[in-house]
């Protein structure tokens, strides 16, 4: 790096991202038109919710995959990386949210892994090697012993390696995906002191995260991004928690209930005391009780990965809790199968293309899930598939649900998200179940999709059907909820009543886990 | 249907640029390339004796094939066919040593014996996933290499035919030969009728459903209470029953004998079908009878022109690239368009 370089850095940014467009086929635009820059030893944290583009720019940006239209100037020069060793040729490097290491090989060894000092005959110079990375671990301070084997290390510790393995390659600009989300509360503040003290060394940091209280103590400057545009990149001096959140949902706008309060009839569902920790001892549910009773709509509020999914897989049965109990109607659901849950549970998972569909099948087929193990008059002599009720049944949730398709045998992945959405929403919805489990059922669907759903989760409330719904749409959950439930790191931190409170307070709760002055 | 027009389009360009190419090797070679695929279609498609034969000889391709095509499509990656279609040829070769019955028991017998022999191996692959997490496409070929040298050890020395000079066992009983009508012989019969089931199973029947699903997305499937491991057990007993049948039949179809070597690359051809059908039932049938017209034909080539039948392995090569290769190309050229319309839309 030559002086004269150096002092153009002043005049310029490090990075500069310029009119950046990814589109995924078939209609997800997941950037549009988004300009970002990273100055030289700053701090800069990208926030958003999930599905906002932050992965997919940073990703772009470290050449794993091609922007379709769009420039990157790097010290003003423009840039295209092929993939990821052009960009840590280039000094950009990017530490993943999972850690992808060898579990067998010493700290060391993963260091030095593709980029290997060699000795006589090609062979590794092995105390060449450990010395350098000693030096790397010295200089940064870093508190690992390089031969240590990972297997042994913690996921923080593993995490270091990720980014000391960067460092050993020179790496000047560093991108971490949600580095936090894997660790313990108390593992959090030393990754941060480490952070500051390689910004102080003059790297660059980019960071992504959702949780606006790490960002705002962290970062120098933050970027917002929303639905794949970019809203504004501003000092983190000068803004707060609840304007970030504010930009990271949309403006408050005015909204209001369209939810009649009912009389809540018998308890349907019970969350009782349930624990789950991660291999890692994290804490991931924490006590967790819900009750939900019939003709209830009840909201779960919480900023992405504070619980929201785990909850969702100890409810669905993907995942077994480590204590506590799950009842629907009286019965006992903690160990049951899937099947044996399905028998009481609709189910609309947030994400359509993995767990809510077979993008791949026909649109019939997607539409029959379920119902032809519980409905008997889906199939004849028990195992042959009745496809005249199959085709009858799908013309009905056509017709209920307002799909628009050209044909039933058409593969999934020809719909539209929002019709992708009503299929499984219609499916879901016309089992006869007495719960219902609905995870972010609007997500990526257009304003008058999500009209529509919220008109459908109103009317089975009307069926006296219990409804948990999972939604980081604050707008949606005051406007289709007779209470709202906090989830803050694992715990339910609150228990309100959604007409006796309002969105100042919830974000508040959301974010700091504990209302204000508590 | 406008789907299924462009798939056939889509196999026979395949196939033509398979066939221009190979004909490309030729000229390099010094051979006429015209002169060589008349011999090789007039040796296979020329004559009722000549078609019978391809008949005879697509059994194993179309049954190792359906076997690997219904693996795939519903998850399992069932490696496994070399060794259960020697074991099914194993059994029914045991059956047919030490058993005899009228004809119209002794054919169910023994088919039934090679299906059991198959199941067995695929089975065990099975449980070894079930207990202890092994992955089966590990140890389904690793279970090839075992049936193999058991299969060589059997006609060795137990059911070792005194006075050969090289090791195969004696002819099973007459009464579990297939029949031959005039030059057709019967075992393509039993593929047609095993072709049916297995079509009817897979598209027709909630098990059927079940396994294509959870071969295109398992995690939806399992949350849509389908018993993904049951399945997985069934799938991987029935691919092993259909592999273990085609050695069934190769035993009582030709030579009537295990000899060494028998079906030596049925199985992996079975596998190759398989991979250019796409997994579909269908297609696995038609593509069983084409390579087996290619394979047939390439001995009359060989008598005919100077060009070893050698070629055809590799003109069966290149017709598997060529077909998997466009198929992906026209999915990324389809998805490149859709990206093209967008940005289009987006700046007007």
């Amino acid at each position: 790096m030559t002086e004269s370089v150096r002092r153009d850095d002043n005049l310029t940014s490090l990075i500069e991202i310029n009119h950046l467009v990814k589109i995924f086929p078939p209609n997800v635009v997941a950037l549009n038109d988004v300009s970002v820059d990273f100055q030289e030893g700053e701090i800069h944290a990208i926030v958003g919710e999930n599905g906002a583009g932050k992965s997919t720019l940073m990703k772009i940006l470290y050449g794993m995959i091609p922007a379709d239209s769009g420039e990157i100037l790097y010290r003003g020069k423009p840039i295209h990386f092929a993939n990821p060793g052009e960009a840590i040729r280039s000094k950009i490097g990017m530490v993943h949210q999972e850690i992808l290491l060898i579990p067998q090989y010493t700290v060391w060894e993963n260091v030095i892994l593709g980029m290997e000092p060699l000795g006589k005959f090609n062979r590794i110079h092995r105390d060449l090697a450990r010395k350098q990375v000693q030096d790397r671990i010295d200089e940064f301070q870093f508190n690992l012993d390089p031969d240590a084997k990972v297997e042994d290390l913690s996921v923080a510790a593993r995490q270091k390696v990720e980014i000391l393995k960067l460092l050993y390659r020179d790496v000047t600009f560093l991108i971490l995906d949600e580095p936090t989300a894997v660790l313990t509360p108390q593992e959090i503040p030393q990754l941060f002191d480490e952070l500051r003290r390689l910004r102080n060394n003059g790297h660059t940091i980019a960071f992504i995260s959702h949780h606006l209280d790490e960002v705002l103590e962290l970062s120098d400057r933050i970027s917002v991004l929303r639905k794949g545009k970019k809203v504004a990149t501003i000092p983190a001096s000068q803004t707060s928690e609840s304007l970030l959140a504010e930009m990271m949902v949309g403006r408050e706008v005015v909204f209001e209930s369209i939810k009649e309060t009912v009389r809540p009839g018998k308890l349907i569902f019970r969350l009782q005391n349930i624990r789950l920790q991660s291999p890692n001892k994290k804490k991931l549910l924490d006590d967790v009780n819900i009750e939900v009773k019939a003709g209830e709509i009840v909201g779960i509020a919480g900023v992405e990965g504070n619980g929201q999914l785990e909850l969702v897989e100890v409810i669905t049965g993907l995942a077994t809790p480590d204590q506590g109990q799950l009842l629907i109607n009286g019965v006992n659901l903690t160990k049951a199968s899937i099947l044996e849950r399905r028998k009481y549970m609709a189910f609309v998972p947030q994400d359509r293309a993995l767990m809510g569909s077979c993008l791949n099948a026909s649109i019939k087929e997607n539409l029959i899930m379920t119902h032809y193990k519980l409905n008997p008059e889906f199939t004849r002599h028990g195992h042959i598939l009745n496809d005249k009720k199959s085709t009858e049944f799908a013309y009905e949730i056509r017709e209920k649900f307002d799909i628009q398709l050209h044909s039933i045998e058409d593969e999934m992945k020809s719909l539209s998200g929002g019709n992708q959405q009503k299929v499984i929403l219609g499916r879901e919805l016309l089992l006869s179940a007495p719960f219902i489990l609905l995870d972010q059922p609007t997500r990526g669907l257009d304003v008058g999709s999500i009209e529509y759903v919220h008109q459908q989760i109103i009317r089975m409330s009307k069926e006296n059907r219990a409804i948990l719904l999972l939604s980081s749409d604050l707008e949606e959950l005051f406007r289709i909820t007779d209470r709202i439930l906090v989830l803050h790191r694992g715990q339910i931190v609150a228990n309100l009543i959604t007409n006796e409170t309002n969105i100042n307070e919830v974000g508040y709760l959301m974010l700091e886990g504990a209302a204000h002055g508590a | 249907m406008a789907h299924n027009l462009r798939n056939i389009l889509i196999n026979l360009a395949g196939i033509l640029i398979a066939f221009l190419l190979g004909a490309v090797v030729m000229i390099f070679q010094g051979y006429n390339p015209l002169e060589t695929y008349e011999a090789l279609f007039g040796y296979s498609l020329g004559n009722t004796y000549s078609f019978m034969t391809v008949l005879k000889n697509s059994v194993p391709l179309i049954l190792t094939g359906l076997s690997a095509s219904v693996a795939f499509a519903s998850g399992p990656v069932n490696l496994g066919q070399p060794g259960q279609l020697l074991m099914g040829a194993l059994f029914a070769t045991v059956g047919g040593l030490y058993v005899n019955l009228p004809s119209v028991l002794m054919i169910p017998f023994l088919l039934v014996s090679a299906m059991v022999g198959g199941a067995l191996w695929s089975g065990i692959a099975g449980l070894l996933k079930r207990l202890f997490n092994m992955d089966e496409y590990i140890t389904t070929l690793m279970m090839n290499m075992i049936a193999d040298f058991f299969t060589y050890w059997a006609i060795t020395y137990p059911f070792f035919e005194k006075n050969a000079n090289h090791p195969q066992t004696p002819r099973i009983t007459k009464n579990g030969w297939m029949p031959e009508i005039g030059d057709f012989n019967t075992n393509f019969l039993v593929t047609l009728i095993v072709f049916v089931i297995i079509w009817f199973i897979f598209y027709r029947t909630t098990n059927g459903y079940e396994w294509r699903i959870s071969g295109k997305n398992s995690l939806f499937a399992r949350l849509g209470g389908v018993e993904i491991e049951k399945n997985y057990m069934h799938v991987m007993l029935l691919t092993g029953a259909l592999a273990g049948l085609a050695g069934g039949l190769i035993i009582m179809a030709g030579p009537h004998r295990f000899i060494k070597g028998l079906g030596a690359n049925y199985a992996w051809d079975g596998i190759m079908v398989s991979m250019v059908a796409n997994n579909g039932i269908v297609a696995t049938l038609i593509y069983g009878i084409f390579f087996s017209i290619l394979q047939t034909g390439a001995l009359g080539m060989e008598l005919i022109t100077q060009v070893p039948s050698e070629l055809i392995t590799v003109l069966q090569a290149v017709i598997v690239l060529v077909v998997v290769a466009s198929r992906g190309y026209f999915t990324l050229l389809l998805s490149k368009m859709m990206t093209k319309r967008k940005l289009k839309e987006r700046s007007a």
